[in-house]
């Protein structure tokens, strides 16, 4: 099917600056765009993990994949000034989303062993880009907060006070489906030694 | 469509019927088709019409209270869209998606700018006709003849401008007209500030006025939609 596509190149960020959904222009080292490209490494780093999956666990791998969708959400938040005429076209991450999430986090942990203390970030492939993707995920929570919390509570929309909490606990589930991942390929998890 | 940010309107799949044609010059028509009853739209956004194993986006030039939804078209030579609408009959049935995209206009303290080029005027004629006024309006294309809603835009901007690329002596074109592109008059014209700036048209317009946003006038807001 002939698409109206969108042209990859613009030229108009040659010189060093980008725009926002909400309109401004801004430099592309401005801190918006530093939580944006962290959510954006996120969402690679999580189809790299998808791609690891997909054939052990594909019911996780399509988890994984509208993760990847919501993070399209996220970003936008991020890419989106508080209290510009804008934030109301914002789609907000709702309950369900998170809920979703813990549901998730409790149905790997059922078969996991309680953890006897800290495990190395280690194992299975999928397990070592479970990690990865977890602390992309601090990151972007980290920048995402330094952001968000500069802003007056007021003028965050409530799909912008949302992101923190999808981000906290999309980290918490990355920990958890790392074990799972060393659990269903069968590789022992590694207790850090003092 | 779904996407990060909300849809406004009721996006969906909608069947619509040619109404009439009318070449605007030999190279552009207008084109009205039926309204369908559960379609609704903000002024500036866009449409995605399928036929043939064909889409392509499309910005009502209408209003959305009008009772049909009108359209602003270049024929492109080999154009698979453009052609199947200029040989299209009255009643025949067309299909599209819609609407998309968030580019509508967002009131603010700012003066807004309009600039578009060609037929990346719909957007603007359809904001216009829906009671957005006093903004400045810069529309570049070759000749007066191909300006498109003049008598409209003239009565709704506080400065319309249309840029003429063709044109040697301003005396020679439309009244207030400028002798280049919309670049030009954004160099020579528009005073230093912080503006909206509200873009439509192809990407090479877009990518030049942008970059001379970023230069002459820092602070200002930039939304755009690009024609290819």
């Amino acid at each position: 099917m002939r698409r109206w596509a969108i042209k990859i190149y613009t030229r108009t960020g040659d010189r060093g600056k980008t725009s926002l959904f909400s309109g401004e222009r801004v430099s592309k080292a401005d801190k918006r765009l530093e939580a944006c490209g962290d959510v954006d490494e996120l969402n690679a780093v999580l189809g790299a993990l998808g791609a690891s999956l997909c054939e052990e666990d594909p019911n996780v791998a399509r988890e994984i994949q509208e993760i990847q969708s919501t993070l399209f959400r996220v970003g936008a938040c991020l890419a989106t000034t508080p209290g510009s005429l804008l934030t109301d076209s914002l789609k907000a991450i709702d309950d369900e989303q998170v809920k979703s999430l813990e549901a998730a986090i409790d149905r790997m942990d059922a078969l996991l062993l309680p953890l006897a203390g800290f495990i190395l970030p280690a194992g299975h492939a999928a397990a070592t880009w479970a990690h990865i993707a977890r602390t992309v995920c601090r990151r972007a929570e980290r920048h995402a907060v330094s952001l968000l919390g500069e802003a007056e509570g007021d003028k965050l929309s409530a799909a912008q006070g949302q992101i923190l909490v999808y981000i906290n606990r999309l980290s918490d589930y990355l920990f958890v489906l790392s074990r799972y991942c060393n659990r269903i390929m069968g590789v022992q998890e590694i207790p850090w030694k003092k | 469509m779904s996407g990060p940010f909300q849809e406004t309107g009721n996006a969906g799949l909608y069947k619509t019927q040619l109404l009439s044609r009318r070449w605007t010059t030999e190279e552009a028509f207008e084109i009205r088709f039926s309204r369908p009853p559960l379609f609704h739209f903000s002024p500036g956004q866009r449409v995605r019409f399928m036929q043939n194993e064909a889409e392509r986006d499309y910005s009502p030039v209408s209003s959305p209270k009008d009772e049909t939804i009108d359209f602003l078209v270049k024929s492109v030579k080999g154009g698979p869209f453009s052609s199947a609408l200029a040989s299209a009959r009255e009643g025949d049935s067309f299909h599209f998606t819609g609407p998309h995209g968030y580019f509508r206009f967002y009131p603010s303290e700012r003066l807004p700018v309009f600039v578009a080029t060609g037929t990346g005027i719909a957007p603007f004629a359809s904001m216009a006709k829906t009671g957005v006024i006093n903004f400045v309006l810069l529309h570049g294309v070759r000749r007066s003849l191909d300006l498109y809603n003049e008598s409209l835009f003239r009565k709704t901007a506080a400065l319309y401008v249309p840029c003429l690329s063709a044109l040697s002596d301003p005396r020679e074109g439309a009244p207030g007209a400028f002798a280049g592109r919309v670049t030009g008059y954004l160099e020579e014209g528009l005073t230093p500030g912080a503006y909206d700036f509200y873009l439509c048209g192809r990407g090479d317009m877009i990518r030049d006025v942008i970059l001379l946003v970023d230069q002459e006038f820092p602070d200002s807001l930039v939304y755009a939609e690009t024609f290819y």
